[in-house]
């Protein structure tokens, strides 16, 4: 009886692994997909490369004014003449140091609960992050700490867009975990001036509010004071969020189990005692990621500013272009640069808040 | 053990304190709030009245009423500078709700198109999909909308030398001109057979439900109702003897004359929204199919039902549960952002209302009002109406 031996494995056919297999199983697997393939393969290979052409090997990377723009493609010289402008605004220059420590300290403040130990967190990261918004203000301003004062007709660039943006949302935080405790209340009177103030914030163009915020606001107050523009446009950045982050948040509310508050209740915690230490770090967990995407949102919308002539990095593009020594046409370069200054911070925020939702994934869905 | 070992509660010593009853806390906080309230509205009140009585500007909404002596650049219907600013609200009114319901048709399509394409087996397809998406969504819409308006539609060709396909659609930098469809006698016939065509299909709809629960038996109703919804108008067309003529834009040296026209904002301001928004509802459509099990299609599959039939009977209809409460806002703010038509002068009603009414009146308060007021009843409406189709798609649990 002859002993049974495996023959060897014969290899894959030739078409079925390697860059073949991969073409065939991805770009050419039936007729119609075939088709689609090959017009889109010729479309990209009819623009890339008169694209990267107008965008890196034709253009104009050196100079410092128009006349270095000779080129055929972009004329990137526009916006490296115009960096300072489009990242401080008009920022007066020997105080721009104050803009980046700002920006620095901002990075700090939000690094600080991951960096601190456990006991100091709450105790010093907190209150930094909470009072952030007011001491930068005052910084930037700086008569309040005996600094060149800067009005703050002069604040702009994209340096703006960052500062209001986080500025907005860091008090929003407290507000809007207010308003949504308040949605939650038995109270029904507390109950409906919370939905109110929410639907009302939500429910409205921010365009809207910024106009209320520039042309009604100032009827609101006593006769005589003068509120300045940009707190103003930065209270009204505060309560939109709150609307917003209030609905978040009530979705956080939704997410954690009844068994917490009852459990809080027989421990004999008080009411402020269940909701902050028991019930709020779990929202808070729960709604990271929809708290970045609403930041997202914010971020990008500090660019509607403009409309209500607000120097934030779109403004001073603009202003840019319409400069009587830039008038050629550099609309898509400005336009490009802003476009990635943008992308890469919402992006880079996407990213993140798609990390923090995997990590923080610690439900027993398997 | 006997009931007398089971320790009694301790008898109160003093009944519960007044402060310590949680209805008298709650009304009392109510009550706080209610008076902060009222102090907050009645201080803005009094000072709102004072500062317009010191800057001298009128009260209440007769300016409704008075000639607006403004041009409006595109308006559907008719309107000149002796109009009043009541028709002006209504001229911003009709071009808001144009845009939107044209952004929303477009944006719809996109986003389901790319939305779909994510799942495509064709890798080029794929990352198309994912690249739109990952592009778009991450850049502000102000941003798109001025990149559509400045830098690509301002640069095409002046009105000499248009772009023209086959001398009847012809695009410039004043915008898209094609031939219009006017009516001759008898036209009204032909509207009319399309709305009988309608009702038709929807009795037959009826007549074959009613049919197929009685005796089991299908209709081809989508065939049939397609056929009389083309076939039906179609024949009254012909009959009719075509009560219709082109009126085709006419190249002249300078500009071009008949035919309609879109002007760029609006086709800079469309095309942004359509963009900006159709990301997001690929994101959301793309959510909507991950979100039904892999089993569900495994199941389909093993009772031998085709790959389209899957798609349209078993992973649509679960899907649309995750997608419709997700397009609900994604229209609503479609409608909102609609409002940057006053970044590049497109005559919306933030345009012309907001804008250039409150600038020559200066009654803020009336004009912002009103205003919002018109979004958030756009934005109701919606609501109600995505609610409404969330209904039909909701599950439906056994009772």
């Amino acid at each position: 009886m002859r002993e049974f031996k495996p023959q060897p494995a014969l290899p894959a056919p030739i078409q079925n692994v390697g860059i073949i297999g991969w073409l065939r199983e991805n770009l050419f697997p039936n007729i119609p997909n075939t088709i689609v393939s090959l017009v889109l393969l010729a479309f990209f290979v009819t623009v890339i490369p008169d694209l990267f052409d107008w965008l890196f090997f034709s253009a104009d990377w050196i100079g410092a004014s128009q006349e270095a723009c000779t080129g055929e493609g972009a004329c990137w010289v526009f916006v490296s003449a115009w960096m300072q402008q489009f990242i401080y605004g008009s920022y007066t220059d020997s105080e721009i140091w104050r803009v980046n420590v700002c920006l620095v300290t901002l990075g700090l403040v939000i690094a600080a609960p991951y960096m601190l130990p456990n006991e100091l967190r709450n105790k010093i990261g907190l209150p930094l992050f909470l009072l952030f918004p007011f001491i930068g203000a005052a910084f930037l301003d700086g008569r309040l700490f005996g600094l060149e004062y800067v009005s703050t007709d002069y604040w702009g660039g994209f340096s703006l867009n960052i500062f209001l943006a986080a500025a907005s949302i860091i008090i929003a935080f407290p507000l809007s975990f207010l308003w949504a405790l308040g949605r939650r209340s038995d109270m029904p009177f507390v109950r409906s001036v919370c939905v109110v103030l929410i639907e009302f914030f939500r429910g409205v163009p921010v365009l809207a509010l910024f106009f209320m915020g520039s042309v009604m606001l100032p009827l609101f107050f006593p006769e005589g004071t003068n509120v300045d523009k940009l707190l103003r446009v930065w209270i009204v950045l505060i309560l939109f969020m709150s609307g917003y982050m209030a609905e978040v948040f009530r979705g956080g509310f939704q997410a954690i189990p009844q068994g917490q508050y009852e459990a809080a209740d027989s421990l004999g915690l008080s009411y402020w005692q269940k909701t902050l230490l028991i019930i709020l770090p779990q929202v808070i967990k729960v709604s990271m990621p929809n708290i970045l995407a609403t930041f997202i949102m914010l971020f990008k919308n500090t660019t509607f500013l403009l409309i209500i002539g607000i120097f934030e990095i779109l403004s001073t593009t603009q202003t840019a272009l319409t400069n009587s020594n830039w008038l050629e046409g550099h609309a898509a370069e400005g336009y490009l640069f802003v476009a990635l200054v943008f992308w890469v911070c919402c992006f880079g925020m996407s990213m993140i808040s798609a990390n923090i939702e995997r990590k923080l994934d610690t439900s027993h869905r398997s | 053990m006997s009931p007398e070992h089971i320790p009694k509660e301790a008898p109160r010593t003093k009944p519960r304190s007044f402060y310590n009853n949680p209805r008298n806390r709650a009304l009392f906080y109510q009550l706080l709030l209610l008076l902060g309230l009222a102090y907050f509205f009645y201080s803005i009140v009094s000072n709102a009245l004072a500062n317009m009585e010191a800057r001298g500007i009128k009260s209440g909404f007769d300016f409704l009423f008075t000639a607006s002596g403004f041009d409006i650049l595109m308006t559907l219907i008719p309107y000149d500078a002796t109009s009043t600013y009541g028709r002006t609200f209504v001229v911003g009114l009709l071009n808001t709700i144009l845009v939107s319901i044209i952004g929303i048709v477009l944006a719809t399509i996109v986003g389901f198109i790319m939305g779909v394409a994510y799942f495509s087996r064709n890798w080029l397809i794929k990352r198309l999909s994912i690249v739109y998406v990952e592009t778009f969504r991450n850049i502000p819409l102000l941003l798109q909308v001025f990149f559509w308006y400045f830098a690509v539609l301002a640069a095409l060709p002046g009105a000499k030398d248009s772009i023209s396909i086959g001398e009847s659609i012809f695009l410039n930098v004043r915008g898209l001109f094609y031939p219009s469809v006017e009516e001759q006698s008898g036209a009204n016939i032909v509207y009319a057979s399309v709305v009988l065509a309608f009702i038709v299909i929807f009795l037959l709809r009826k007549w074959a439900r009613k049919r197929q629960d009685e005796t089991g038996q299908q209709f081809p109703i989508l065939s049939t109702s397609l056929g009389i919804l083309f076939a039906l108008p179609l024949l009254t067309l012909f009959i009719m003897g075509v009560p219709f003529y082109l009126d085709y834009p006419l190249l002249g040296r300078f500009n071009i004359s008949g035919g309609t026209s879109i002007i760029p904002e609006l086709m800079a301001l469309v095309v942004a929204l359509t963009v900006y928004t159709g990301a997001f509802i690929a994101e959301a459509v793309r959510a909507g199919v991950q979100s039904v099990a892999h089993g569900q299609t495994e199941a389909a599959r093993s009772l031998g039902l085709s790959e389209r039939r899957i798609m349209s009977l078993i992973i649509v209809p679960q899907a649309m549960r995750v997608i419709v409460p997700l397009l609900n806002s994604e229209y609503q703010s479609l409608v909102k952002n609609s409002t940057l038509a006053t970044a590049i002068g497109y005559p919306d009603l933030f345009t012309v209302f907001v804008g250039t009414s409150l600038n020559q009146t200066g009654q803020a308060i009336e004009i912002v009002f009103m205003t919002m007021a018109v979004y958030f009843v756009i934005n109701m409406t919606i609501s109600f109406i995505m609610n409404r189709f969330n209904d039909s798609v909701a599950l439906v649990e056994r009772k």
